[in-house]
């Protein structure tokens, strides 16, 4: 495993390019940094400058290589390369809140904002008037948009709120793309349509992920649940109570398999077994440092009773790689499909590549369906 | 006497069956709490952990609302004995099941 520590304070997002030799990112506060890999090391090798408030969401457009920031201060910016400067473009999303999240969609002719107005901005380009427009999606939201995803078929979007509650709305623009054909979610997907919507779980959803051939969605929240609604089976629930602190990052790594991460600073495994409907918790994917043991000396000893009222030498310090929570996870190669790596970021600000096949062979128990 | 084994735990999942989670009666919620403080404290420390261990993961997750809620209002010995309930209840449901008890909307 790969990590690189950015910053001494969180990162806030990230978002990587194509080919994964630069990754942009928020160190907290109003700008995004890129960095580009040279060898072993990382170097900065731009500076965004454009938001008046903390940059919340970050996403890298493959195709057409362009970047869409969103922040607190209600705006986002869609960044051209041009030549070698970044180029931002204001795109008015009407909100009176702070945006959230943002995540182009597959074909990379949307994006869409999740805010605190409650309601989800779907951005398209206007060429008439040579400028980003952006639609409502509004019902029946009834608090902040944390997360987002888009189906492969560029017209469904899953939202996770902070009402507690998973949905899958239709996005669909009919000034840039074709009547969508029917999908296991659903046939008639006329804009702002609610497609599935779950029952209350008990917390924020934090994140929410479809698969890769979306089919299926999962989501995880901040009552330390990960639920997964499969479509195939009539859109049933099936969900988790795990023994973990809250997860606040969930990914598909094949379609029966995800990686989940948050307050307990370590990437999980997660299986959905189809046949039951269930999902089930496949192990951590941490391997923790074999830190050398050694008795201490008395000195030691009365050390720790003074300073923390226990003689135990019990390690405080974390055995994870990530020494604070894990905010992001992205997929770097593979696709959702097949990931054979992925990377996460976090309140320590730093980075870590995880290598799949690498985890298989150092975790002898772990399997991935 | 409702300190022999078997009697102390059909008592236990009975208690916990008949949950008032949805009752909206405050008094209900009260007399059922008082029932199972008392059927907690009619176990030996030594059979705790086989009662925990008899439960599912919606039975852990239901019995941590009722520790904590016990813990709310301490009487004479009920913290000494609902902590070695905590003890064991969180080896088995770890700390998802505080958490969950935090973020309930339903409570016991």
């Amino acid at each position: 495993m790969a990590y690189h520590s950015f910053l001494l304070e969180p990162i806030s997002c990230h978002a990587w390019n194509k080919d994964r030799t630069q990754i942009a990112l928020c160190p907290n506060n109003h700008e995004v940094h890129i960095y580009r890999k040279d060898g072993a090391k990382w170097s900065k090798v731009h500076e965004l400058k454009e938001h008046n408030g903390q940059v919340t969401g970050i996403d890298w457009a493959p195709e057409s290589n362009r970047l869409v920031t969103c922040g607190t201060d209600r705006n986002a910016y869609v960044w051209t390369l041009k030549g070698n400067v970044w180029k931002p473009t204001l795109v008015i999303l009407r909100i009176n809140r702070a945006a959230r999240c943002v995540k182009w969609s597959p074909k990379e002719n949307k994006f869409a904002v999740g805010s605190g107005s409650r309601l989800i901005s779907i951005c398209y380009f206007e060429q008439e008037n040579d400028w980003w427009v952006c639609k409502h999606i509004k019902k029946p939201i009834r608090s902040t948009v944390l997360s987002l995803d888009w189906h492969p078929n560029n017209v469904l979007l899953a939202a996770g709120s902070c009402d507690f509650k998973c949905r899958i709305f239709s996005a669909y623009i009919k000034e840039v793309e074709e009547r969508p054909s029917p999908t296991p979610w659903g046939s008639k997907m006329p804009f702002g349509e609610l497609m599935f919507e779950s029952s209350s779980s008990c917390g924020w959803v934090h994140s929410i992920c479809f698969s890769a051939s979306g089919a299926r969605v999962a989501w995880v929240s901040h009552d330390s649940t990960l639920c997964l609604a499969d479509a195939n089976k009539k859109m049933a629930v099936a969900s988790l109570c795990t023994e973990t602190l809250p997860l606040l990052a969930v990914t598909f790594i094949t379609e029966n398999s995800l990686v989940a991460a948050g307050h307990d600073c370590c990437p999980m495994l997660f299986t959905y077994e189809e046949n039951q409907g269930a999902l089930t918790f496949g192990g951590k994917l941490d391997v923790p440092k074999q830190s050398s043991q050694r008795g201490l000396t008395a000195r030691e000893r009365f050390q720790n009773l003074d300073k923390k009222a226990s003689s135990d030498t019990a390690n405080a310090t974390l055995d994870t790689l990530h020494k604070n929570s894990i905010r992001h996870i992205s997929v770097l190669k593979g696709g959702k499909a097949n990931c054979s790596q992925f990377c996460t970021t976090g309140m320590d600000g730093g980075m870590s590549i995880w290598d799949v096949k690498s985890l298989e062979s150092a975790l002898k128990d772990l399997k991935i369906k | 006497d409702p300190r022999r084994t078997g009697d102390a735990l059909r008592a236990f999942h009975t208690a916990l069956r008949s949950s008032p989670l949805h009752a909206k009666s405050q008094a209900a919620k009260e007399q059922a709490q008082g029932t199972m403080l008392k059927v907690l404290t009619s176990f030996k420390s030594s059979e705790i952990e086989q009662a925990v261990n008899s439960l599912d993961r919606n039975g852990v997750d239901l019995l941590m609302k009722y520790i904590y809620k016990g813990f709310e209002k301490p009487t004479e010995n009920s913290s000494a004995i609902l902590l070695q309930w905590h003890e064991k209840a969180l080896a088995v449901g770890g700390l998802g099941s505080i958490v969950r008890v935090l973020t309930a909307r339903k409570t016991v």
